[in-house]
């Protein structure tokens, strides 16, 4: 298939999406090459998970479509999903189950065969530090466990991109250096990765290609160096979605004596 | 204590306004309007009988005693741990949420109900009518709270698997009881109105009004009390329901489908909730047909089997529901099929204990082996296919499991939604069983052959309808769940894209379908097959005989074509590719 070669990795085309006559999504058009670490910047509500979701066909799109190398997520889904491992923010998992379960469980779900799967848990859990947890259902686990044990189920099929909705959110500092390291090994491999991220160091310090998005809208996109223009992503950004120049303003009853 | 209780008061009123929208505002409407009608029977009462009056309140005390254990946990509009940080002792915490407790539908229509108590009080005398204004207050006031208790109580017992089981048994065996009360009375001989119910707390209002002026001061009393259990209960509820921390057995399926069945198995006896479900099916069904034993009749005891798998249907009818957003697994692996893994492990965990029960109990009263044989096979096919495909049409989102609050029977914020829902599995799983049935009664052996067809094809074909449904409209149901609300776009939208033609068409064909299919086709034919001749307006039964079957079975396919006609001139067009078109 040589349209899957050479397509980019992840492709939205006029994706748009209406909630109760709020325009959340406004006809984004995004291309995420293949290979490249991709960091979605964006303020609260700015519509980086909704677009993230109708990008993996998790919420359909009101109009557009979405492309994971070249596969239409909606009229090819079992090719584009086989493709994509997907870390979405505060979703439920199967929660009576322990980590080792899960990752069974979603491994034979996604047709790989029992020893695979029981190697590659094994290595996961003992990777993300998990093995300690061993009796410890997922309902139990602390935020920062959910997010680990969410990056698990993401990487456990070896998918070629990765989506990850705010993948260091509530993870501790230990625990965030070794995802990095899974990450960078990740993309040095050949993989692709789409992340989203309100936090600005982060995305500079990963990320080899950036879009900024604000009010449903792509306000900028490029490598990290053609957004930033020579300033700190963190001026860009404030730069792109600010609306007042004046800047921030403090709490006069905080600050008085 | 006063500026707490009239704000949270204030702030559940302001809730309120919120939530009451679409079909919530629908569901309250319809239970409001239910409300309002059995108050106005309540208060009819007084003017008949006291009696009667104080059994109609016997029954409003059971309705707020149990209700909330069968509804998803009762009101929770505001939580106790919204106010966790703002450190208010436990009593005066208590206080504001009984005060925010009093603002709702339910608590004016029982204040309603409990004007019975003054029109009481008005035909005894001036003293009387007094005295029943501050009882209608307390008696309110001791029913919210004794709902209150009753589900901390419970809440609490479901944090042990010992709690979630024996509060199971204890629900489903005081349900059944008040299912069959009919035995009870007649047991005890009793005709009329028992003179306990005015010695129950339900009573004491009524009591304080003709005289017993103890009772007021006991009413009040009692609500100091609850009122001290409930503040004493609140401090311990905290954090979820504990799931149970023995040893884990390792996965050993090789299959998709092996692995849902894992994961539901493991889910069925790690969910202390569905442990209790379980628990009080099981017991609701033993009891129920356990009760006529009393007056020494055995006939019902084969049905408690069937009366498990009907109850035990009814309480999985949200099942995809509770499970909440985790559905997104399932749409990012389109290859597995979720619902036949589910309908396998739904079997696996029910069916065992209803072929013994059935089986044991039959034997025991040597009963009718045939129509019990025929029911088991149909009901469980039945439910085993109903039960995925009511919860992926009729979804009542869920709160997801890791975000519940201290009252782990809380799993939806729409608890109509859900009751509903679960009469509505009742009411089809017991249809489920009607054709086996007929069969049984008229054909003796042929019924079980029946029932083990209809089962297999309810379970095979309900499961592929569900599967589809998850295929197509998988995003949507996911979003509902996100959200907690219904789209409102379904049918409606497409019906108004319709040209005047098009519709004019289908609404014909949905209007008037039923007239062919059912008088003429379905009843023409049972009257031509009973020698019921020149039937009032049945065309076949004035046919020739030779032409009675044919022309009945024309008036059969023409209504089912014009329903075909009508959904498919309706129905979305493609709704598994591309994007929406609501």
């Amino acid at each position: 298939m040589s349209a899957s070669t050479h397509a980019p990795a992840l492709r939205l085309v006029g994706l748009a999406k209406t909630f109760d006559h709020k325009l959340a999504v406004d006809h984004v058009d995004l291309e995420v090459p293949s290979g490249s670490f991709f960091g979605l910047v964006g303020p609260n509500g700015a519509g980086k998970t909704t677009s993230l979701s109708m990008a993996v066909g998790l919420l359909r799109p009101d109009t557009g479509h979405a492309e994971i190398f070249g596969h239409d997520v909606w009229s090819a889904p079992e090719r584009a999903k086989a493709l994509v491992g997907v870390l979405p923010d505060g979703l439920a998992m199967p929660e009576r189950l322990t980590g080792r379960e899960v990752l069974t469980y979603l491994g034979l779900l996604r047709g790989l065969a029992k020893d695979v799967v029981a190697r590659r848990a094994e290595e996961l859990l003992a990777v993300l530090e998990l093995d300690g947890a061993e009796k410890t259902l997922v309902i139990e686990y602390s935020t920062g466990m959910r997010k680990k044990i969410g990056l698990a189920t993401a990487l456990l099929h070896a998918p070629r991109l990765l989506v990850l909705d705010e993948p260091f959110e509530a993870v501790d500092p230990v625990s965030a250096a070794t995802i990095k390291t899974i990450l960078r090994g990740f993309v040095a491999g050949g993989g692709s990765i789409v992340l989203s991220s309100h936090v600005m160091a982060l995305v500079e310090q990963l990320c080899d290609h950036v879009a900024v998005v604000d009010k449903g809208r792509v306000a900028a996109t490029g490598t990290l160096d053609e957004v930033r223009g020579g300033r700190s992503l963190e001026d860009a950004f404030v730069g792109l979605v600010s609306d007042q120049v004046s800047g921030v303003k403090e709490l006069s009853w905080l600050s008085s004596p | 204590m006063a500026v707490v209780a009239l704000t949270m008061a204030r702030m559940k009123l302001a809730v309120l306004r919120h939530a009451f929208h679409g079909r919530r505002a629908h569901t309250a409407g319809t239970g409001a309007a239910l409300g309002v009608l059995s108050a106005l029977g309540t208060v009819y009462l007084a003017f008949v009988d006291l009696d009667l009056l104080a059994a109609g309140y016997a029954v409003w005390l059971l309705g707020w005693l149990l209700g909330p254990l069968f509804m998803g946990g009762g009101d929770e509009t505001l939580r106790p741990e919204y106010f966790s940080l703002l450190g208010l002792p436990p009593r005066r915490l208590a206080a504001g949420l009984l005060a925010a407790a009093f603002v709702g539908v339910a608590p004016l229509v029982s204040l309603g109900a409990l004007l019975g108590l003054l029109v009481a009080g008005l035909r005894l005398g001036v003293a009387n009518a007094l005295v029943a204004v501050p009882a209608m207050v307390l008696q309110l006031a001791v029913f919210v709270l004794l709902s209150k208790v009753s589900v901390a109580v419970v809440g609490l017992a479901l944090r042990t698997r010992l709690g979630a089981i024996v509060s199971g048994l204890l629900n489903g065996a005081v349900l059944a009881a008040l299912g069959q009360i009919w035995i009870f009375f007649w047991a005890f001989g009793q005709t009329g109105v028992p003179a306990a119910v005015w010695y129950l707390p339900s009573g004491w209002g009524l009591l304080a009004v003709r005289g017993r002026w103890w009772a007021l001061a006991a009413l009040a009393v009692l609500v100091l009390l609850l009122l001290a259990a409930w503040a004493a209960l609140l401090t311990r509820r905290v954090g979820a329901a504990r799931a149970s921390a023995r040893g884990r057995r390792p996965i050993t399926a090789g299959t998709a489908t092996g692995a849902v069945v894992a994961k539901e198995l493991r889910t069925w006896s790690r969910d202390l909730v569905r442990n209790h479900q379980l628990t009080f099916a099981l017991s609701y069904g033993l009891c129920f047909a356990a009760s006529p034993l009393i007056i020494g009749w055995d006939g019902m005891l084969p049905y408690a089997g069937p009366i498990f798998i009907v109850m035990a249907a009814a309480m999985a009818a949200n099942l995809y529901g509770t499970d909440g957003t985790a559905l997104w697994l399932t749409l990012m692996t389109p290859g597995a099929s979720d619902v036949r893994g589910r309908q396998l492990a739904w079997l696996s965990v029910h069916a065992p204990v209803a072929i013994v029960l059935t089986v044991a109990l039959t034997a025991l009263t040597g009963g009718p082996w045939p129509l019990i044989l025929a029911l088991l096979p149909a009901l469980l096919g039945g439910a085993a296919g109903l039960v995925p495909l009511i919860s992926a049409y009729a979804l009542v989102p869920g709160t997801d499991p890791h975000r519940r609050a201290g009252n782990p029977l809380r799993t939806s914020e729409d608890d109509g939604g859900l009751t509903g829902l679960a009469y509505l599995m009742l009411a089809l799983v017991i249809l489920t069983g009607a054709p086996a049935a007929l069969a049984a009664v008229w054909y003796g052996w042929a019924g079980v052959a029946t029932g083990v067809l209809t089962g297999a094809l309810c379970c095979w074909g309900f499961g592929l309808l569900a599967e589809r449904r998850l295929r197509a409209h998988g995003p949507e149901l996911l979003h509902v769940m996100r959200t907690g609300r219904k789209p409102h776009t379904t049918m409606k939208s497409r019906f108004d894209q319709l040209s005047k033609t098009q519709k004019t068409i289908a609404s014909w064909c949905l209007g008037f379908g039923a007239i062919p299919l059912v008088p003429q086709g379905i009843l023409a034919s049972v009257f031509v097959a009973n020698d019921m001749l020149r039937h009032s307006w049945f065309l076949a039964t004035y046919m020739p005989p030779g032409l009675r079957y044919p022309v009945a079975a024309a008036f059969i396919l023409l209504g089912l074509a014009m329903y075909g006609a009508g959904v498919w001139i309706v129905k979305p067009r493609s709704p598994g590719s591309g994007p929406s078109r609501d």
